[in-house]
């Protein structure tokens, strides 16, 4: 499959990105709307959160259930003035959450500033190690296990900022915190990442600039 | 303007939207150090943009269409499990039932309400409701923080395949305090290549405590995973009297472990 990048998809997702559905009454067949319209996304994200498909999969059925029951208990007044895309993300963020404290931390960000190579190195293998979604030992794999060594928070930070494309603003609504820590938050974790990725970075950047000029 | 400033303009830079941005430039163009940061940071994330969009899978979408029609059509029937609160030494519990017996039993982290009911209706694929819990339901949850054993006359789990019901029994027959292997319940029942089988029904416990997954472990002795977290797994069975736990790698739980 030739490798599929984020840039390449922008354009298209622009143009599907219709202005948020409204929910108004929660039928089944209007949710079957949302469901469909969202679950590449949702999907996305929670696969970047945990770097397991599994997880990914269950995060994303339980979020929709969530809000699937949340709607229904909102007055018609409150589903108007929802806005869906971001608290779609929300609540998948807490799904994520709860399952991933319940996990055996993957968190080793400290160390890894530490001494970066350990997380190169890292091999030990074990039903909780996150499984590699891209091809193992490629550069790509590197990135996807960095992120993975970010604390929760930054990580969240990060993925949305620059995976989902999401804005200052509503990043802040997502995760329901002050424009400031949420720049700061996107900042430190780029930081991380710069030290953790190190002189990789330069090298993908190349490899990736080549395969896309192909 | 002062590079920490410079630094913390990036991400707006890129996003085209940072008033200041002909200060921004002019800085980088004389700072060498904030110049080579700008471009490790566009490296950055650049890297997590390449990162593959993986599809969901095909089942998806009609297994969470198929969760919420099933969940309204339970609801429609008035078929619920009922859910509360309960505290316990572990603190609080979540405890689910109907009238044949406790569907569900797990450790509460700090969810609210909603997120309780979520996780339960998804474990249980059925919806559930809050409300008080009647006196045979504290009383089970009660007697087994007594005797550490549960009264299994207690539970209904006839939902689960033969295979999982039988491993869980086999489980309960684990005395308080000591522990057993995956290795040993697969043997037990009959299917000795089926530890993986056993590890994954553990996991799946839906009554923990009652059906004590907690005390089966690594053939090494290992406590290996848990549902609620490893530590809380060696609390459970220090509780219990279990003697060894701690110290994972040493011999005296190996030796043990009747793996």
């Amino acid at each position: 499959m030739v490798p599929q990048t984020r840039t390449a998809e922008r354009k298209p997702a622009s143009a599907v990105l219709a202005p948020p559905r409204s929910a108004e009454t929660p039928s089944t067949e209007r949710f079957e709307l949302i469901v469909d319209d969202y679950q590449r996304r949702l999907y996305g994200f929670a696969l970047r959160m945990t770097g397991n498909r599994e997880d990914a999969e269950e995060i994303v059925q339980d979020a929709f259930v969530r809000a699937f029951r949340a709607l229904g208990k909102m007055t018609d007044e409150a589903r108007r003035e929802l806005r869906l895309q971001p608290w779609l993300y929300t609540i998948t963020l807490n799904v994520t959450r709860n399952r991933l404290r319940s996990k055996r931390p993957t968190n080793v960000a400290l160390d890894a500033l530490a001494d970066p190579d350990a997380l190169l190195n890292n091999t030990q293998e074990g039903p909780e190690q996150p499984e590699a979604v891209v091809e193992r030992g490629t550069d790509l794999e590197l990135v996807e296990r960095a992120l993975l060594q970010l604390p929760m928070h930054l990580r969240a930070a990060a993925t949305l900022r620059f995976i989902e494309g999401r804005s200052h603003p509503e990043i802040a609504e997502i995760l329901d915190q002050p424009i400031g820590t949420v720049k700061s938050h996107v900042h430190r974790a780029v930081r991380i990442l710069r030290r953790i990725l190190g002189p990789q970075v330069g090298r993908i950047v190349t490899a990736e600039d080549s395969v896309n000029a192909v | 303007m002062r590079c920490s400033d410079v630094e913390l303009l990036w991400d707006e830079m890129r996003s085209g939207i940072e008033p200041k941005s002909e200060h921004v430039l002019a800085h980088l163009r004389r700072c060498k150090t904030c110049q080579h940061a700008y471009e490790q940071n566009e490296g950055v994330a650049y890297c997590l943009t390449c990162l593959p969009i993986v599809e969901p899978p095909q089942h998806l979408v009609p297994k969470i269409l198929d969760h919420i029609k099933s969940m309204r059509q339970h609801y429609r029937s008035g078929v619920a499990d009922h859910l509360a609160r309960i505290a316990s030494p572990l603190g609080n519990l979540h405890v689910a039932w109907r009238d044949t017996g406790i569907t569900f039993l797990g450790i509460a982290r700090d969810e609210d309400d909603d997120a309780a009911v979520a996780i339960i209706e998804h474990r249980l694929s059925r919806p559930v409701r809050i409300c008080e819990p009647p006196a045979w339901v504290t009383g089970a949850v009660r007697a087994f923080f007594t005797t550490w054993r549960a009264d299994l006359e207690r539970v209904d789990i006839s939902e689960l395949s033969p295979f999982e019901r039988s491993a869980l029994h086999k489980a309960a027959e684990i005395p308080p305090g000591e522990v057993r292997s995956y290795g040993w319940i697969a043997r037990e029942l009959g299917a000795p290549n089926a530890a993986r089988a056993v590890g994954q029904v553990m996991a799946r416990n839906p009554i923990a405590l009652f059906f004590p997954c907690h005390r089966v472990v690594d053939s090494n002795g290992a406590l290996h995973n848990y549902a609620y977290g490893i530590d809380v797994k060696a609390r459970i069975l220090a509780l219990e009297g279990y003697v060894g736990s701690g110290a994972a790698a040493s011999d005296p739980i190996g030796a043990k472990v009747r793996a």
